[in-house]
C-alpha cells in the first residue's frame, strides 16, 4: 500500500492592531460597533478621496518580516488590484503586487515530536482589509465599518507535512505577533486569518498534484480538522482511482465537514498596476534601524537561551516563553532573585501562572511585580516566613499592591523564633492535654505531631516548628 | 466698466477699501448669469442642445444663496475691520469635477446625477477660506473624458462665448466660457491631458496647468491619476498667480501633493524676464493627425495663423528681454498621445470600478435578478459612451497578457518623453531653457458637432498640451490674438518642475508687452 | 484591416467591465476601440532600449519634497450620515443590496 504524504501550504492575513486604518484617520478597530458608524469619505471610496498611508503599518508590518527572517525591501510600491464586490467601495483594493514589502524568509517550526520543520516565506505584504457583507433572506448588508484596517498578508511555501504542522505553524505565528505587539492575532474575530492549499503525493515524490484550497477557517483547531478531512479525502480519491480537482472548498465547523464552493479556473485578472495615488515606501537606513532597534529577542531564541543558561527543561521553557511579558517577568525575578531559576520557574508555572489567568492580564500589569516575587521566595529561603505564608503572600501583594516585606511586618507574619514565647506556648499546650502526655510518656511518641501542631495553631503558623518541637521534647522529658 | 467684468485682484482691492461691497459684485455677476448663462445642463434634457443657442450654458449647478452668504460674511467682516483673505468677495466658479461640501457633485455624469458630496476638494475649500465666493459649479466633458465638452450629459452642454457655435474646448469648457462671458473672475478646473490650457486657448483666457503635485487632488473626482491636474483659469495673468497661490501647496489628504512651500506669486510677477531662455520646438509646431479610413498617422505644419501668433508672442516676449533659443529638439512630442491613450485609460478604467450603484450615485430603476446584474444595469445606463470607451479600453491594455505590451510600454515611452524636457531644462545641459514656447491648440474652437464622435481625432486636440502631463510639468496658456474668424488664439509656456513662478512672470511680461495692442480690446460678443 | 478586439473579445471586455450596452453602442464603441488601437500601435515604432526605466509620475518624487508619512493618530469623523445618506438603499445603517449569485456548485 502506498504511503502518502501531504503537501500544504497557507496563505494569511493578519490584522495590524494600529490605532487608525491603513489610508484613512478612521480607528482600526470597530468589534462591536454599530454598522457604517467608523468611515469616513476616504475608507468608504468616495468619488475624488484619496489614501494617505499610516507609518505605524510600514513599521509593524517591518517588524513581522524581520522576525520571520525576510529580506525587507528598500523601497517597495502600492498596486490596485481590480475587482467587483459590494464590500469593496472602491472597486479596487489597494495592496502590494510585484514589488512586496519583503520577499524570501522563513520560521522554524520546533515540533512537540522533537524534530524542526523550517517553513518558507514567499513574500510578505502590506494591503487594505474590505468591509463586510452579511446574507438577509434574498438580498446583502454592507458594512464598511472594517474597510481599510491595515493587514499584512504572508504566503508559505509548500513546506507543512500534516495536519498538525499546519496547526503548529499557527500556534507560532499567533505567539510571535503578540509577542512582537502588533496583532491581537484573535482568530474567532478574524484578526488572523488563514487559506490553506492542501495536496498530497506518494511519500518521497518530488512532484506535486493539483492541489484544492481551503477557505474560512476561523479557529486553530479548525485548521487543524479541515486540513486532516481534506487529506484523508484525497487520499480516499486517489486510492479510488479518482483523481483531484482544483477545488475551493469551505470548512463547516459545526458539522465538520468541507463543501466545494466553485471550480478554480484561470486565476481571475485582477489587472494590477501601480497605485498612482501613493508614493513608494521607500526604508531609509536611518529608519529601518529606528524601527528595528525596537525588535525584541524572539520567542524560539529566548526559548533556547532559557533552557541553555538556565537549565530549565524544555517543558518550563516552551511555558515561560509562551507570551512576552510572562517571559520577562520571569527573567526580572530571576535577576532579583540571583541563583536557582528553576526554583523562580516553579513559582511562576504554579502560582503566577494561574493568578494571570484568572485575571486575564499580562504578567507585567500584576501588581506582584517579578521584584516582589524574589522578594517573597527570598523571605521564605531566610526562613523569615514558611512556605505557606508565602504563598498566601502572593495573593496580599497582588491585592495591596504593597511590597512583601511591609505585609510581613504590618500582619506580623515572621515566624517567631523568640525562645520563651514559644516555650510559654508549649507549656500552654501540654497544661491542656493531660491525657495525651499520659500517653506519649507511655510510649505514643507519634503524638509529638499533633503537639507540634498544636503550638502552630494556637501561635496561627507563625513558630518556627522546629524549635517548637525541641522545646516540647525537653519539657516532656522532665 | 461693469463690476463682472473686474479683475480679481482690483475687486480684493475695491471691496477691501470700502469702495464696493462683496454683494454688489456679486449681484453685479448673478446678473450677467441670468444674462448671457440661459437654463443650466441638466440631466433629462437630451434633446436640450439646440435650446438656446446664443446662450453660454457654463452653469450645471448655481449656488446663489450660498454666494449671497459668503458675500454677506465678507462684507461682515470688512465693515468690522476683521482680517479678510487674499480671495475677499471674488466670484468663482468651481469645475464639477470637485466634490465641494453640499452641492451636487455630478462629473456631468448621469451616474452621479443624484449625489450631493458630503465633504469639500481641498483646492475648492481654500478658495472658500480666502474668501472667494462659490458661484456654482460648472460643465464639463463627463468625467472629463473629452475636449469639446459636448459629452456632457448635461445638456445643453457650454458654448463658446466668442461664437456660439463653436466648441468651448474641454473639458475645463463650463470654467473657460464662463470667465471668458463675466461669469465670476476665477474658475477652478483640471487638466489631464490639457483640460484647462485647450479650453481656456478656445475661450480667449488664461489657463494654468500647475506642476503634479504643487496643488491636492483631493476631491477631485479622478480621470488619470498619474496625471490629474487641478488649475487656475482666469481672465489675466495677476488672478490666475493669485489664485494659484491659494489653492496650491501640501495637503494631509493627498500624499502625492509636494511638501514644498508656495513661492509669493504674486510678488514675483513683475520682476524682470531679462536673460530669461525661451526655446521653441519645430516638434510643437506640426501636426499629426490620424487618417479617418486607414488610422494612418500623417504629419504636417500648423496652421499658418496659428502658426504666426505664436512666433509673434516669442518675439514680443525677446522685446521684453527674453532670449529666444530657436530649433530646440523634442522628438518624442508625437508619441505623447498614443501613451496617452494607454496610460489614461487604464487609470480611468480602474477609478470609475467604484460606481456601481451600492453606495452613491445612480442605481437602476430595474427589478434585477442579483448582484451582478444591478452592476451592468447600472453601469450601462447611467456612464454615457466616454467612459464606457475609457473602461474597455483600460481593460483592454491592462489584461494580464497585455500589459507589458501596453501599459508598461506606455509608462516607458513617458520617461522619454520626460527626457525630452530634462534636456532642455537642464541647467548644465546644451539649451539651459527656462521654458518652452509653442501653440497650446492645433486649430482654434471647432464648430460643434465637427469633431465629436471620432474618439481620436477629438484626442489630438490634446497633442500639444499632452506632453506637459506627462513630464508632470507646469504650463500657462496665454491669449495672443484671434484667427480671421474672431476666434481666439492661444500660446502654451511649459516650464522645469515647480517653476510656475517663472512662467507666471513671463506671461506677465506678455501681457505688458501687448497691453496696448488693437486685440486687447476686443471682447466676446455675447 | 484586421481588427485587434473582435466581437467575441469584445463581448469579453465588456463583461468584465460591468457594462450593458445595446446594440448601436456596442458597434461604435468597438469601432473607436480599434481605431485607438491603430494609435497606440505607434508606440511599438519606438526604440526602447532595456534601461529605460517606467515613470509613474512625471515629476521626480526626491525626498526633499515627498510629504511626511501620516502618524497613526485617530481622528473621528462625526458626520457618516452625510455618507450614508448617499446610498441608494439602506436599512438599520446597513447599506443594501441585490444578493449576489450563489457560488456554491453543489
Amino acid at each position: 500500500m502506498t504511503e502518502y504524504e501531504a503537501i500544504i501550504g497557507l496563505e494569511t492575513h493578519i490584522q495590524l492592531n494600529t490605532t487608525t486604518k491603513i489610508f484613512c484617520s478612521c480607528k482600526a478597530d470597530s468589534w462591536n460597533d454599530p454598522p457604517n458608524t467608523n468611515i469616513c469619505p476616504v475608507c468608504c471610496g468616495l468619488p475624488g478621496v484619496l489614501p494617505v498611508l499610516n507609518k505605524t503599518v510600514v513599521e509593524k508590518a517591518v517588524l513581522l518580516a524581520a522576525a520571520m527572517n525576510t529580506e525587507i525591501q528598500p523601497i517597495s510600491y502600492f498596486d490596485r488590484k481590480n475587482y467587483f464586490y459590494p464590500d469593496l467601495p472602491k472597486g479596487y483594493q489597494i495592496s502590494q503586487y510585484d514589488r512586496p514589502l519583503a520577499r524570501g524568509g522563513y520560521l522554524e517550526l520546533p515540533m512537540p515530536e522533537g524534530y524542526i520543520r523550517r517553513i518558507n516565506i514567499h513574500k510578505l505584504h502590506i494591503e487594505e482589509d474590505a468591509g463586510k457583507t452579511k446574507n438577509d433572506y434574498g438580498r446583502r448588508l454592507i458594512d464598511f465599518n472594517r474597510c481599510g484596517v491595515p493587514l499584512v498578508e504572508m504566503v508559505t511555501g509548500p513546506d507543512l507535512r500534516s495536519a498538525d504542522e499546519a496547526a503548529q505553524y499557527l500556534i507560532r505565528l499567533r505567539q510571535l505577533l503578540r509577542w512582537l505587539g502588533i496583532s491581537e492575532a484573535d482568530m474567532e474575530k478574524a484578526h488572523l486569518r488563514c487559506d490553506a492549499n492542501v495536496s498530497i503525493r506518494p511519500k518521497g515524490a518530488d512532484y506535486l498534484n493539483p492541489k484544492t484550497e481551503i477557505k474560512n477557517v476561523n479557529s486553530i483547531t479548525a485548521v487543524r480538522d479541515a486540513i486532516q478531512t481534506e487529506i484523508e479525502r484525497q487520499i480516499h480519491e486517489v486510492e479510488a482511482g479518482n483523481g483531484i480537482l482544483a477545488w475551493t472548498l469551505e470548512w463547516d465547523e459545526d458539522s465538520g465537514i468541507l463543501r466545494k464552493m466553485r471550480s478554480k479556473e484561470t486565476e481571475a485578472d485582477y489587472r494590477y498596476f501601480r497605485e498612482p495615488d501613493l508614493l513608494p515606501i521607500r526604508l531609509e537606513q536611518a529608519w529601518l534601524e529606528e524601527i528595528l532597534s525596537s525588535l525584541p529577542e524572539l520567542p524560539l531564541a529566548r526559548r533556547q537561551r532559557f533552557i541553555h543558561q538556565y537549565n530549565l527543561p524544555e517543558y518550563d521553557a516552551d511555558i515561560l516563553t509562551g507570551e512576552r511579558s510572562l517571559s520577562d517577568y520571569f527573567e526580572n525575578a530571576v535577576i532579583t532573585y540571583g541563583s536557582d531559576p528553576k526554583r523562580v520557574s516553579n513559582w511562576l508555572m504554579n502560582d503566577i501562572l494561574r493568578m494571570v489567568n484568572e485575571r486575564g492580564i499580562p504578567a507585567g500589569e500584576l501588581k506582584l511585580t517579578a521584584n516582589y516575587l524574589a522578594d517573597i521566595i527570598k523571605l521564605v529561603d531566610s526562613n523569615v516566613i514558611n512556605t505557606s505564608t508565602g504563598k498566601s503572600l502572593l495573593e496580599k501583594v497582588e491585592q495591596s499592591g504593597k511590597s512583601p516585606q511591609q505585609i510581613v511586618e504590618e500582619e506580623g507574619l515572621a515566624k517567631v523564633n523568640d525562645q520563651d514565647a514559644i516555650r510559654m506556648v508549649c507549656t500552654e499546650v501540654l497544661a491542656e492535654a493531660p491525657d495525651q502526655v499520659k500517653s506519649y510518656k507511655s510510649g505514643k511518641a507519634g503524638l509529638m505531631g499533633w503537639f507540634v501542631g498544636q503550638v502552630m495553631k494556637k501561635m496561627r503558623g507563625k513558630a518556627d516548628p522546629q524549635l517548637a518541637k525541641a522545646i516540647l521534647e525537653e519539657l516532656l522529658a522532665k | 466698466m461693469e463690476l463682472y467684468e473686474f479683475p480679481a485682484y482690483h475687486l480684493v482691492e475695491m471691496i477691501k477699501r470700502r469702495e464696493v461691497s462683496a454683494t454688489e459684485v456679486l449681484e453685479s455677476t448673478l446678473n450677467r448669469i441670468a444674462k448671457v448663462d440661459g437654463i443650466p445642463g441638466k440631466i433629462e434634457q437630451e434633446e436640450g442642445t439646440d435650446q438656446q443657442p446664443d446662450r453660454i450654458h457654463a452653469f450645471i449647478t448655481l449656488t446663489a444663496d450660498r454666494a449671497r452668504q459668503q458675500a454677506q460674511a465678507i462684507d461682515h467682516a470688512v465693515v468690522s475691520g476683521e482680517e479678510v483673505g487674499p480671495l475677499a468677495g471674488v466670484p468663482f466658479t468651481v469645475k464639477d469635477i470637485f466634490c465641494v461640501t453640499g452641492t451636487p457633485s455630478t462629473a456631468a455624469s448621469r451616474i452621479l446625477a443624484n449625489f450631493t458630496a458630503p465633504y469639500s476638494a481641498t483646492p475648492a475649500e481654500r478658495l472658500e477660506a480666502a474668501g472667494g465666493v462659490l458661484l456654482g459649479k460648472v460643465n464639463l466633458d463627463e468625467f472629463t473624458y473629452g475636449s469639446s465638452n459636448e459629452s456632457s450629459a448635461f445638456k445643453p452642454f457650454p458654448r463658446n462665448p466668442w461664437n456660439t457655435a463653436r466648441v468651448t474646448g474641454g473639458s475645463s469648457g463650463g470654467s473657460a466660457a464662463a470667465v471668458a462671458a463675466g461669469e465670476g473672475a476665477l474658475s477652478l478646473g483640471t487638466d489631464t491631458a490639457g483640460s484647462i490650457r485647450q479650453p481656456a486657448a478656445f475661450c480667449g483666457v488664461v489657463g494654468m496647468k500647475p506642476t503634479y503635485g504643487r496643488v491636492s487632488r483631493y476631491g477631485l473626482i479622478a480621470f488619470g491619476s498619474s496625471l490629474d491636474c487641478p488649475g487656475p483659469l482666469a481672465r489675466n495673468v495677476t488672478d490666475a498667480a493669485l489664485m494659484l497661490q491659494v489653492i496650491a501647496g501640501a495637503d494631509r489628504h493627498d500624499a502625492t501633493a509636494a511638501n514644498l512651500p508656495v513661492e509669493n506669486y504674486v510678488a514675483m510677477l513683475e520682476d524682470n524676464i531679462r536673460g530669461l531662455r525661451v526655446g521653441i520646438s519645430p516638434d510643437y509646431f506640426r501636426i499629426t493627425y490620424p487618417d479617418p479610413e486607414t488610422g494612418e498617422l500623417h504629419q504636417e505644419s500648423l496652421s499658418p495663423e496659428i502658426e504666426t501668433a505664436a512666433l509673434r508672442a516669442a518675439g514680443r516676449l525677446a522685446e521684453m528681454g527674453a532670449d529666444i533659443v530657436d530649433d530646440i529638439p523634442m522628438p518624442h512630442t508625437r508619441y505623447g498621445i498614443p501613451a496617452y491613450f494607454v496610460i489614461s485609460r487604464v487609470e480611468a478604467a480602474s477609478n470609475l470600478h467604484r460606481f456601481d450603484g451600492v453606495k452613491y450615485g445612480y442605481r437602476t430603476p430595474d427589478a434585477v435578478e442579483d448582484l451582478n446584474e444591478m452592476y451592468r444595469k447600472t453601469r450601462g445606463q447611467a456612464f454615457g459612451v466616454q467612459p464606457k470607451l475609457r473602461i474597455l479600453m483600460g481593460m483592454y491594455v491592462s489584461a494580464a497578457q497585455y500589459s507589458e505590451q501596453y501599459y508598461n510600454r506606455a509608462l516607458r515611452v513617458r520617461t522619454l518623453i520626460r527626457k525630452d524636457f530634462d534636456d532642455i531644462f537642464d541647467p548644465n545641459g546644451k539649451y539651459r531653457l527656462d521654458a518652452l514656447l509653442a501653440p497650446t491648440t492645433p486649430t482654434t474652437a471647432f464648430p460643434i458637432g465637427d469633431v465629436y464622435g471620432d474618439s481620436v481625432l477629438m484626442q489630438y486636440a490634446d497633442q500639444l498640451t499632452v506632453p506637459a502631463n506627462h513630464a508632470g510639468l507646469p504650463a500657462i496658456s496665454l491669449p495672443c490674438g484671434y484667427d480671421k474668424e474672431g476666434l481666439p488664439i492661444g500660446f502654451q509656456l511649459i516650464g522645469p518642475d515647480f517653476c510656475e513662478a517663472t512662467l507666471l512672470r513671463l506671461g506677465r511680461a506678455y501681457e505688458l508687452a501687448t497691453e496696448n495692442d488693437a486685440w486687447r480690446e476686443i471682447k466676446p460678443a455675447i | 484591416m484586421t481588427e485587434e478586439i473582435t466581437p467575441e473579445t469584445f463581448e469579453h471586455l465588456v463583461h468584465l467591465a460591468a457594462l450593458e450596452l445595446n446594440a448601436e453602442e456596442a458597434q461604435y464603441l468597438r469601432r473607436q476601440l480599434n481605431n485607438q488601437l491603430k494609435a497606440i500601435h505607434e508606440l511599438e515604432a519606438i526604440p526602447l532600449p532595456d534601461e529605460v526605466a517606467i515613470t509613474s509620475h512625471g515629476v521626480p518624487y526626491t525626498p526633499s519634497i515627498t510629504p511626511p508619512i501620516r502618524n497613526d493618530e485617530w481622528l473621528p469623523n462625526s458626520d457618516t450620515k452625510s455618507i450614508l445618506s448617499q446610498a441608494p438603499d439602506t436599512d438599520e445603517g446597513y447599506i443594501v443590496v441585490p444578493d449576489i449569485p450563489h457560488t456554491d456548485l453543489d
